[in-house]
């Protein structure tokens, strides 16, 4: 399987393509079926990678535009391996727990799409690729919102569309500019992230151009205060399009600072440690309070979300093995929890067709396995050790703490107020005496939506017991991002402040 | 060894993961039996252990995988198996396993059964990681674990509705349960920084390298660590000003408020300063905060007890009096001793709360004591083991509580802190009066539960041979004072008192013993013959004061709660919608509003075009001009 | 002595009457002949240009804008017909359905 990575991004879209001429009644199976294959070409690529290995792996390679330095090219790392694995994962059970009765079919070939635009910005290793499927990667999300939405939906993907869009365009001037930047100093034109690496950049210039970067991934993460596409579309996206949302496309955004603005950046990334952070302690704990104040449980989840991406953005920027692998794991277990979280919303949605809290109370009563099973997410999103939730957490705030003791303590706090929103949505769905006539004969979950949950609460326990499989390949990876970063750096701040493990093997 | 170590370990978790198999079937006694061996075994296990270690006085070490690695930072599933550890292990087991046979009695009637012992043996697993932990990120997991336990088992009946404070202080089970967590996580954060703290200037988060590098560290960073994990034990152990959820704590069920917040959860905090001992004996003033803090508490504490009439609140009150004393002790520097009371508290507070679960049994979950009195005729072995623990808890000789407290009020005697004495000697007098005087309000005088129609009745006969082991450790354990200090101080800093003191021991002893009996006395006249109120006192500023525990549950929340929740709502509201998101779709909306307003130009109108296209060409014109004029 | 300024002005008068019949007029056959008049103010100005100079680039240009204008009197013309027949007018006030 020399072209694994090629058969991973495309397989979901020739499948795609093929999905037109399936009938309507086996859509659902067809893309089952697709989604769980692709998802076991992934657990093969995990496999088949070599954990000692910090560099690309699997590289392929062909020229685009020769002339402009524009070529297909992909390759996959220890950072980027499980974000595949778990884009794959999350397409799957999306697609097995999907509760939707019109035009399914259209859904499915949707859900396929984005499944190749997803796994394309995780492997591309040339910018005008990652940049292709970046913007794609709208297309179907829009699609998704504007079609099967709730009653705001043109609303919330049209502002969804506009917003990142625009983020992207910025982004877009900062590549053409360092392609530019790469010709003028080497006379070859070329797009490959490899040599872009290699550029070392006056200061001025990479200021300028993580700017240009931070704009495009701050608006997809969802930084403070470019956030508030995020609740409108998960608000009014349909239950799948919100687990894709809040799993894989959030991460699109952190993603590209580990794989960008750090290592071509490193010493514009350390001026912006201390702005950053204070962006990500406001994500943390402002959302977190806007989150206690929501009425509507998905809302919950989804400025949860925003308050969990903080957590993640400070790690990138505490330069330090712990802060930024404990970010990428944090992008895992944030992605698995709040898909979990967000397919949990949907079960109860499905019943009731409101998502608004004081409808409910008493659900432990009625549904226990719901409530066991939304139980386990929310302590997984709280941080409780043993689940996947607190490793990463742990990490970053551990790797944080040397840049800034105080920025620690203060997103720190995430584990109170984290527990403060999560807990009183708990309390107001779960506990307490059966209020509502209508909830009292509300179904347990059922076979489809055990299916889809209890793969999710396996590997939230899993990961949480046993990182190690994980940790390894992202270990190895950053620790070898670092010591280049560290070597590339220009200015003595950001030598001192890019901290490299004393562990770091030698790169091959 | 080594699978005597996983033994007890894992024997809680895999009669906590059996019960939960049956967790949403109905009520199955054989769940709470297999359980209860489970746990026996565990117990057997630990005691087995704590004789090896007794014996050869040498640690076992046993590492089971690695948990997580990055950068720098390994942490390894690793347990260490020694003085204090096993003694933890010991009581924590001995505890368990009795409470265990307990609620098998006890939540007979619950359907919620299975459910309830696969949560209690959880917690014991997470109890056991806690204490066995060869590092502090192991005892942090162990340390979240027992607060998600205690989180389950407060909230046990989370069916139950809110109520208001008036009618319940504690609002209700799954209130009260948030309360718990929440509060604790707080108290975790202080405990995350303390570990950050370590791993920063030392490198690893084991235990045997942290000490060991403890003497290369500079002071502020050293007393700055010290504070951090003393502010995260603080939670765990309910001292001020995170105490007010042991009180509400009580609304789990009783065999859980003993086992939890009696016997072993409660007394991390006390276990966390006694197992870092080297750190905080490098670091005077966090002890002397740690004692001078743990004397307030045990004063503050008792003097809510003294008015309260909750049959549950008063023990809890007492635990949190209790572990005052136990924090007086670890921050004195006298770490045995306070491991000493630890346990020897463990098991007459454990026994005095079974007693009180007997009594709600019998008084179908009644729990004023004023509306008891004379329940003796009914429950005479419920009021001996009640008795036997209360006058532990007096610090009655011979039993344990007498020698436990007694060499925590004759440590801060010697260590020349006669502020901190006197108060732990009042505090032992009203210790000693309001245990009486729960025990003589509920058990003598006159019968009043008769006027609200209940029928009281005696425990089943297994549920009371099960507490007896109890009973005997709290009646003899303080026979092994000096047994135990040989073997734990192989571990623990040595502490014996000054020669002074020493001569003195029998003065400061009888000082003690007067107080406390002479609060015993007080209770016996006041309450002994029947419930005499007295309108005057009960309506005075202190009685009120007292009773509201100092209306401290009201400022937090009034001053946190409340503001927190308008806060929220505002930055939603106000800044989310109204700030941030209208600046977004204003700019959206300018846009609009601009091709909007300049639509209106395409009149269709070809004779406008022209003229536009007229103004245009002069204007271009006009800049042609200029342009060229300025050069 | 008649110079090429007085050529100059003429042109630029004829110009601008034919620049204000454009913008004033509101019959469509009147703007017609109001950029019929543009066009030879330009050519006055074309050919005093090149007699000036001595190029014959100007006055060849001459020649083409009339040929030009001839076909497009012919063409555009047709148009206003087409046009007159079908709305009846040819006001510029009434053929307004290109509103945006």
């Amino acid at each position: 399987m020399e072209n694994i990575l090629s058969v991973l991004v495309f397989f979901p879209a020739i499948a795609g393509l093929l999905g037109f001429v399936v009938n309507k009644e086996s859509a659902r199976v067809y893309g089952v079926t697709v989604a769980a294959i692709e998802f076991f070409l992934s657990l093969w690529l995990w496999f088949a990678f070599d954990n000692n290995n910090a560099g690309m792996q699997f590289v392929e390679m062909i020229p685009l535009i020769p002339d402009f330095g524009v070529s297909y090219y992909l390759g996959v790392d220890g950072i980027s391996l499980f974000i595949v694995i778990m884009s794959t994962l999350m397409t799957l059970i999306g697609m097995i727990s999907m509760n939707i009765a019109k035009n399914i079919k259209n859904m499915v070939i949707t859900l396929l799409f984005l499944e190749m635009t997803m796994v394309g910005v995780f492997l591309s290793l040339d910018a005008i690729i990652f940049y292709l499927f970046w913007e794609l990667s709208l297309v179907p999300m829009l699609y998704i919102i504007g079609a099967w939405g709730g009653p705001l939906r043109i609303y919330a993907s049209i502002k969804f569309f506009l917003y990142t869009f625009m983020g992207s365009l910025v982004m877009l001037v900062g590549m053409l500019f360092v392609a530019y930047i790469y010709h003028d100093l080497t006379g070859v034109w070329s797009f490959a992230l490899t040599d872009w690496y290699a550029l070392v950049l006056p200061v001025s210039y990479q200021l300028w151009l993580f700017a240009a970067f931070f704009i495009g991934f701050a608006i997809k993460v969802p930084m403070f205060p470019f956030h508030t596409w995020l609740p409108y579309a998960h608000g009014q996206a349909p239950t799948i399009g919100s687990v894709i949302l809040a799993a894989v496309l959030l991460k699109m955004g952190t993603y590209g600072f580990v794989r960008f603005s750090l290592p071509m950046f490193p010493d514009a990334s350390v001026i912006a440690i201390t702005p950053i952070a204070i962006i990500s302690i406001i994500m943390i704990i402002y959302t977190a309070m806007v989150a206690y104040a929501q009425k509507d449980m998905k809302q919950v989840i989804a400025y949860s979300s925003v308050s969990h991406m903080g957590i993640i953005m400070l790690g990138i920027f505490a330069m330090n093995a712990e802060g930024i692998g404990g970010s990428v794991f944090q992008m895992l277990s944030h992605g698995i929890v709040s898909g979990a979280l967000f397919m949990l919303v949907g079960v109860i949605y499905d019943r009731r067709h409101t998502k608004m809290m004081d409808e409910f109370g008493g659900l432990a009563t009625v549904m226990p396995k719901y409530a066991l099973v939304f139980g386990i997410m929310l302590m997984a999103s709280v941080g409780l050790p043993l689940t996947i939730g607190f490793v990463g957490e742990f990490l970053v705030l551990i790797g944080f703490y040397n840049v800034s003791p105080i920025m620690t303590i203060l997103a720190g706090t995430s584990i109170i107020v984290g527990a403060v929103y999560m807990l009183s949505v708990y309390k107001k769905s779960f506990f307490g005496p059966v209020t509502n006539e209508a909830n009292r004969t509300l179904q347990d979950l059922d076979a489809k939506e055990t299916i889809s949950l209890v793969p999710l609460v396996l590997i939230v326990v899993w990961l949480g017991v046993h990182p190690k499989p994980v940790l390894e390949p992202i270990d190895n990876s950053v620790k070898a991002m670092l010591s280049f970063m560290d070597e590339k750096a220009i200015t003595q701040e950001a030598k001192e402040m890019i901290k490299v493990a004393k562990s770091t093997q030698e790169i091959k | 060894m080594e699978n005597l170590v996983y033994i007890a370990l894992f024997a809680p978790l895999v009669s906590s993961l059996f019960a939960g198999l049956f967790g949403m079937s109905p009520r199955q006694t054989f769940v709470g039996i297999v359980s209860s061996a489970l746990l026996f075994v565990s117990m057997s296990a630990s005691l087995m252990l704590a004789y090896h270690v007794y014996q050869t006085g040498a640690p076992i070490y046993v590492t089971m995988k690695e948990w997580i690695s990055m950068g720098d930072l390994f942490i390894p599933f690793g347990f260490v198996v020694d003085q204090v550890s096993v003694t933890m292990m010991g009581v924590v087991t001995v505890v368990s396993t009795v409470v265990h046979v307990y609620s098998i009695g006890y939540m007979d009637h619950d359907k919620s059964f299975n459910r309830f012992f696969s949560y209690l043996s959880a917690f014991v697993f997470s109890m056991m990681v806690l204490v066995m932990s060869d590092n502090f990120a192991g005892l942090f997991i162990g340390w979240e674990g027992v607060g998600v336990c205690s989180w389950l088992l407060i909230g046990f009946w989370y069916h139950k509705p809110d109520q208001s404070r008036e009618e319940n202080p504690s609002i209700s089970p799954s209130w009260a349960a948030n309360e718990a967590f929440i509060v604790n996580r707080i108290a975790d954060l202080g405990m995350l920084v303390g570990i950050f703290i370590l791993y920063w200037n030392v490198g690893s988060l084991q235990y045997s390298e942290v000490f060991a590098a403890l003497p290369q560290l500079s002071e502020i960073i050293l007393t700055t660590a010290a504070l951090a994990l003393f502010i995260g034990a603080m939670g765990k152990s309910a001292q001020f000003p995170l105490h007010t959820w042991l009180t509400d704590a009580m609304e789990g069920p009783t065999p859980v408020s003993a086992l939890i917040h009696a016997a072993t959860m409660v007394t991390a905090g006390v276990f966390l300063v006694i197992r870092a001992n080297p750190l905080f004996s490098m670091t005077p003033e966090v002890s002397f905060f740690i004692a001078a803090l743990g004397t307030f508490v045990a004063f503050f504490a008792a003097s809510m007890a003294l008015v309260n009439r909750d049959l549950k609140r008063i023990i809890a009150f007492s635990t949190l009096s209790q572990l005052g004393y136990m924090f007086a002790a670890a921050g004195l520097g006298a770490y045995w001793i306070a491991l000493f009371h630890l346990g020897a508290h463990a098991f007459f507070k454990a026994l005095l709360f079974l007693g009180a679960g007997n009594v709600m049994h019998a008084m179908h979950d009644e729990l004023d004591i004023f509306k008891m009195g004379g329940l003796k005729k009914q429950m005479k072995w419920t009021y001996i083991y009640m008795g036997l623990a209360s006058l532990a808890l007096a610090g009655i000789p011979p039993l344990a509580g007498f020698f436990s407290k007694d060499a925590i009020i004759e440590t801060a005697f010697n260590e020349g802190t006669l502020i901190l004495w006197i108060m732990l000697v009042v505090t032992a007098g009203m210790t000693a009066f309001y245990s009486f005087r729960q025990v003589f309000l509920t058990f003598h005088g006159d019968e009043r539960y008769k006027a609200f129609g209940i029928h009281p009745h005696e425990m089943y006969k297994f549920v009371l041979v099960a507490l007896s082991p109890l009973a005997i450790l709290a009646a003899i354990a303080g026979f092994f004072q000096g047994g135990f200090h040989d073997f734990v101080t192989r571990l623990l800093p040595e502490y014996q008192m000054s020669e002074h003191t020493h001569h003195l021991a029998l003065v400061l002893g009888a000082i003690v013993l007067t107080f406390a009996v002479g609060g015993i006395a007080l209770a016996y006249k006041k309450y002994a013959n029947g419930l005499k109120r007295d309108e005057k006192t009960e309506n005075g500023f202190l009685y009120k004061l007292l009773a509201n525990q100092y209306y401290i549950p009201h400022l937090y929340e009034e001053i946190i709660s409340k503001p927190y929740a308008m806060i929220s709502d505002l930055m939603w509201k106000s800044v989310d919608l109204k700030i941030v998101d209208a600046t977004v779709d204003g700019i959206a909306k300018f846009l609009y509003k601009s091709g909007d307003g300049t639509r209106k130009m395409q009149t269709g109108n070809l004779s406008n075009y022209l003229n536009w296209m007229a103004i245009g060409g002069i204007v271009l014109l006009v800049i042609a001009m200029l342009s060229a004029m300025l050069g | 002595m008649i110079g090429l300024s007085h050529y100059l002005v003429v042109s630029a008068l004829l110009f601008s009457i034919g620049l204000m019949g454009v913008l004033r007029r509101r019959n469509l056959l009147m703007l017609f002949f109001a950029t019929e008049v543009m066009l030879n103010a330009v050519n006055i100005a074309f050919a005093a240009i090149s007699h000036f100079y001595n190029d014959l680039t100007g006055q060849m240009f001459a020649f083409f804008i009339i040929a030009i204008a001839a076909s497009e009197v012919a063409v555009g013309l047709g148009i206003l017909i087409v046009l007159y027949k079908k709305q009846g007018s040819l006001d510029l006030d009434e053929l307004t359905t290109m509103k945006g």
